[in-house]
């Protein structure tokens, strides 16, 4: 197995090795130490195996020094002295036992990351030998590291490398089968050791036959001496003597010392040797101080790598940046592993061939302009390698992410990166933008983070993709330290949610609406979109400020995919925490509590679509006031009427939240007779109205409700028969205070408790939106002939426009609701 | 490695209000995986913050312990070592070597561990131990004069038994050190 592996290295390693040394083309262990700086690159061999050996010496003492077994006394007795210092208990941080205590919590960590290491490869790399020798490098590497510590993703770093060692030993073992002699002690069968008198005149007769016989034998075993062999073969042969320089310890391929050999790799690999990448740095979430920008390295080299995407394909870029895909979301993980997990093993080995070819030390020092910023990545052959590397991978799947409107599906296709790949059109295409990389270095600070953080410099004035999605908000902060598959769950959970939500469009954009919330405030062209959208969640949610703030993320995690999933699952979202509260109350029969609490949130959902076919209109402020005084005087009798059972205590809390909601807008409108009248003879209509309304009061703050209003004007105008306004407002305080209590217990009721009742919930959502929007077309057409009739109304104008618009909202309801019906 | 408490007689509340507080910033939760406790605690609380410390606890009843429904003996095995639980106070006369050993070849243990004599002492007896942790909080005993707060923490590896003791003698915490080895196909240890 190993030499067909071997095989297949050769070919694109030949043409990499470095011109002194190409008799390691198929050792791919002693090609990388030399790259990454371990070995010398002189063609000595002798050099070779004496800086092995010293590397190896220096592992050897490290291992001595750091592996602490408590039990063994460090010097000599034990003396009483000592004891108190030395015991199980003692408190003091230099003591043998506290820093076993702390040795075992860092294995603790690092075991749990080897355990899940290369589950395809188990064969090699599940071993016990394997995994102890992966544990012992990581663990001391760390203790060597402490300002570092250990980080997931270093076992996956460190494990090819191991890998390719194996690999050179196993090479090196078949290598020995074939070419046993040169390797083998055998002094048999030298003319010397025949009888002393081989000196006299038989010699002749006898040498001869003697020689024929050695001819013989040396035929059938082997080809001649050492030079004779192939170049190859012969530097496997030279670097394996046990008698070379540094006899036993300088083997350069030798299985006893693996465990060195990889350390050093490691080490060399992570700390850059003194060269400028170091994969460490990206591991660390403080920003390293020689940096220019003050930000962690990695967010720093994945704004690197948007900057040269940027000048290789800047329709790309501008589209992932409007997406609103920040580089670090995946390019943490392909940078933190070197792309170890995007690409199979062999790929893997064949990449950083490449990569380790190209040399590391630092191409320009200092950058003279400080206008100008230079990307730590981009300063050496290595690391425009690397940069170059990811940004043909992106460029690889450009059709796929042009295609995709969403920011989660952009991710997606990122962070899986296709099994089948053309490799060697991948790493072509890396070397021809590496030179870019190197010679673009340089870029204005303002748009060098353009991509990352502040506003984009590419156009989006024209740009009104409907990609409703928010990135996913676990990438809110500078470097999200989780580790990737949690990212990917969320991800994922948001797709979920997503597909529940299939064929959901919501038109015009919800844009990104929690990332405009917190990341841009200068995307003033989207700014009523965001203002739409965070009344969209406002309209669920408490009114508070901080409270809104929390539960955007919380949305934001929970449904990442924006195209109708917004106003869906936050309804069901609604929906489940009031059933979380309550009992199915969804499934009626709790009197008409429940059925107004149902339609509240289908009202909240009509109010919805219909915020969105009204978003050109122009905020009114004081239709928006209206409803405060009607709350005012829902508040008045609220407290009276709330004897709900089940949701007692909820309902003991939102008469201070209607206060508070009240206690918010400034001007009042004395359009309140108005309302009064609202109370009307048609129960469901009114509470239509009612609902409609009381979501309003979230609306005020942007003002979108005023055609809403109007509808619920004109209701209130037509409908002249008094119901008691007790009642009505005990219904509507109801329907808030429900939608306030299902937004309070949101919180409580996580997002992964709505997923398992998202299928029943919006099937029944489904089922009494469709009954609602009957409801809702009937009132209308009724209300229609009676608009006319009403002359001394000014506003019949309004109220007019207001029944079109609320008709065309309507129909979107409708057809929204038969797509979940469909589900 | 195994790391395993032994301690008893702190006759909280009646005799001492808490542990020496120089103890008590030794014992951090995490460290220990066992506890014993010969017993004489003697309230709920006490038992609740040894808990904190390990979970896995286990009591011996002592004659001044409220909670009854303590065992009067008790033993274990952790990893190769048989141990052996119990108060001390029925093993008359008090303290003495003999008949501790009875009791040891009764339970059939390597380690026995009792109190009651408020008095930290430490036997390798018939191939056995017997060992005491004395009082941890120091408290009267009509039987010892001089009580000195003391603790047991046991380190268990193998075959082999590493006796710490902590003794807090005037003022400042004291340790010691004792091994023990047992031979791997008997019941009888040697040194």
């Amino acid at each position: 197995m190993s030499k067909g592996i071997a095989k297949e290295e050769e070919p694109p390693s030949a043409g990499v090795a470095p011109a002194e040394s190409p008799a390691f083309a198929s050792l791919r262990g002693v090609q990388w130490r030399v790259n990454l700086g371990i070995l010398p690159r002189s063609s000595s061999i002798d050099d070779l195996r004496r800086v092995n050996a010293d590397s190896r010496r220096r592992y050897a003492g490290l291992r001595r020094q750091l592996l602490v077994d408590p039990h063994v006394p460090r010097n000599g007795a034990s003396n009483p002295l000592n004891l108190v210092m030395d015991n199980p208990l003692s408190q003091n941080p230099d003591s043998t036992w506290s820093r076993f205590f702390q040795n075992a919590e860092l294995e603790k960590m690092v075991n749990q990351d080897l355990s899940r290491l290369y589950p395809e490869h188990e064969s090699y790399f599940q071993m016990p030998g394997c995994q102890g020798m992966l544990r012992r490098i990581l663990l001391l590497w760390c203790l060597r590291h402490p300002e570092c510590s250990y980080r997931q993703g270093m076992h996956e770093l460190l494990a090819p490398l191991l890998y390719v060692l194996h690999i050179d030993v196993e090479h090196l073992s078949e290598v020995r089968k074939l070419y046993e002699d040169q390797f083998i002690d055998k002094f048999d069968g030298f003319p010397f050791e025949e009888n002393g008198d081989a000196y006299n005149f038989d010699f002749k007769k006898i040498s001869d036959s003697l020689e024929d016989e050695i001819g013989c034998q040396g035929n059938t075993k082997k080809v001649c001496s050492l030079n004779d062999l192939d170049p190859e073969i012969q530097a496997i042969v030279l670097l394996s003597d046990a008698y070379g320089a540094e006899g036993e310890l300088g083997i350069v391929l030798s299985e006893k010392f693996m465990e060195h050999d990889a350390y050093c790799m490691f080490d060399a690999l992570m700390t850059g040797a003194r060269g400028s990448v170091a994969m460490a740095d990206f591991f660390s979430s403080t920003p390293a101080a020689e940096f220019q920008s003050g930000l962690p390295p990695v967010i720093e080299a994945s704004a690197a790598l948007y900057h040269l995407l940027s000048i290789v394909d800047s329709s790309l870029h501008t589209h992932l940046v409007e997406l609103g895909v920040e580089p670090q979301y995946f390019a943490l993980r392909w940078l933190r592993v070197l792309f170890g997990r995007e690409f199979s093993l062999q790929n893997l080995l064949v990449i950083w061939d490449e990569i380790f070819a190209e040399d590391n030390s630092p191409l320009n020092k200092v950058s003279e302009d400080c206008d100008y910023f230079s990307f730590n990545l981009a300063d050496s052959c290595r690391g425009g390698l690397i940069s170059a590397m990811a940004v043909s991978m992106i460029l690889y799947l450009r059709s796929s992410l042009l295609a995709t409107e969403t920011a989660t599906y952009c991710l997606q296709r990122l962070l899986k990166f296709p099994e089948s790949i053309n490799l060697k059109k991948l790493i072509e295409k890396a070397k021809s933008l590496q030179i870019l990389a190197l010679e673009s270095n340089k870029a204005p600070l303002s748009s060098a983070f353009g991509g990352v953080y502040k506003c984009t410099k590419s156009p989006t004035s024209s740009h009104s993709v409907p990609s409703g999605s928010g990135s996913p908000k676990t990438a809110r902060s500078l470097l999200p330290d989780s580790y990737w598959e949690e990212k990917w769950r969320v991800m994922h959970k948001a797709e979920e949610l997503r597909q529940n939500s299939l064929g959901k469009h919501t038109p015009s954009g919800k844009k990104r609406w929690a990332e405009r919330m917190n990341f841009r405030p200068s995307r003033t062209e989207s700014a009523p979109s965001s203002a739409r959208n965070e009344k969209c969640k406002k309209e669920h949610h408490s009114v508070r400020r901080s409270f809104l703030e929390d539960l955007t993320k919380q949305l934001g995690l929970e449904d990442a995919a924006e195209n109708g999933g917004c106003f869906e699952t936050s309804n069901s979202e609604d929906h489940h925490s009031v059933e979380a509260q309550g009992d199915g109350q969804n499934s009626a029969s709790k009197g008409s509590i429940s059925t107004t609490e149902d339609r509240c949130e289908n009202g909240s959902g009509a109010v919805v679509s219909e915020e969105k076919s009204f978003f050109p209109d122009p905020p009114t402020p004081p239709g928006c006031s209206i409803n405060d005084h009607e709350i005012d005087s829902e508040k008045s009798s609220s407290t009276s009427n709330l004897s709900v059972d089940d949701n007692g205590d909820l309902w003991g809390r939102s008469p201070e939240d209607l206060q508070h909601r009240v206690s918010l807008p400034s001007d009042d409108v004395p359009r309140s007779p108005l309302h009064e009248n609202e109370s009307s003879g048609r129960t469901s209509s009114t509470k239509e109205r009612r609902n409609l309304s009381g979501k309003f009061q979230w609306f005020r703050k942007f003002g979108r409700s005023n055609v809403s209003e109007e509808t619920s004007d004109e209701s209130g105008g037509t409908n002249e028969t008094a119901k008691p306004p007790v009642h009505d407002s005990k219904r509507s305080t109801a329907d808030s205070s429900v939608v306030d209590a299902s937004c309070n217990s949101h919180p409580t009721s996580k997002g992964d408790t709505m997923d398992q009742n998202m299928m029943g919930t919006l099937k029944n959502l489904g089922q009494a939106m469709l009954d609602h929007i009957q409801v809702l077309e009937s009132v209308f057409q009724q209300n229609q002939g009676q608009v006319g009739s009403l002359d001394n109304l000014s506003k019949n104008i309004l109220v007019g426009k207001g029944q079109v618009t609320a008709i065309t909202a309507l129909k979107e309801l409708r057809k929204m609701s038969n797509l979940l019906s469909e589900m | 490695m195994v790391l395993v408490l032994a301690l008893g007689d702190l006759h909280i509340p009646h005799r001492a209000a808490d542990l020496p507080p120089k103890f008590k910033s030794m014992l951090v939760p995490g460290k220990i995986q066992h506890i014993i406790c010969t017993g004489n605690l003697c309230i709920k609380e006490v038992q609740e913050y040894l808990k904190t410390l390990c979970p896995d606890l286990h009591i011996t009843r002592g004659e001044y312990d409220d909670e009854t429904r303590y065992p009067e003996t008790k033993t274990l095995t952790i990893g190769q070592f048989k141990l052996g639980l119990c108060h001390g106070h029925q093993v008359i006369p008090w303290g003495d070597l003999d008949s501790l050993a009875m009791l040891q070849r009764q339970l059939d243990v390597d380690i026995l561990v009792t109190g009651h004599t408020h008095q930290f002492t430490a036997y390798k007896h018939e191939g056995g131990v017997v060992i005491n942790p004395g009082s941890a909080t120091g408290a009267f005993s009509s039987i010892t004069y001089d009580v000195n707060p003391s603790f047991v923490l046991m380190d268990i590896d193998g075959l082999r038994v590493v006796v710490y003791v902590y003794e807090l003698i005037d003022g400042e915490v004291k340790v010691d050190k004792i091994d023990f080895k047992k031979t791997a196909a008997s019941t009888h240890s040697a040194h």
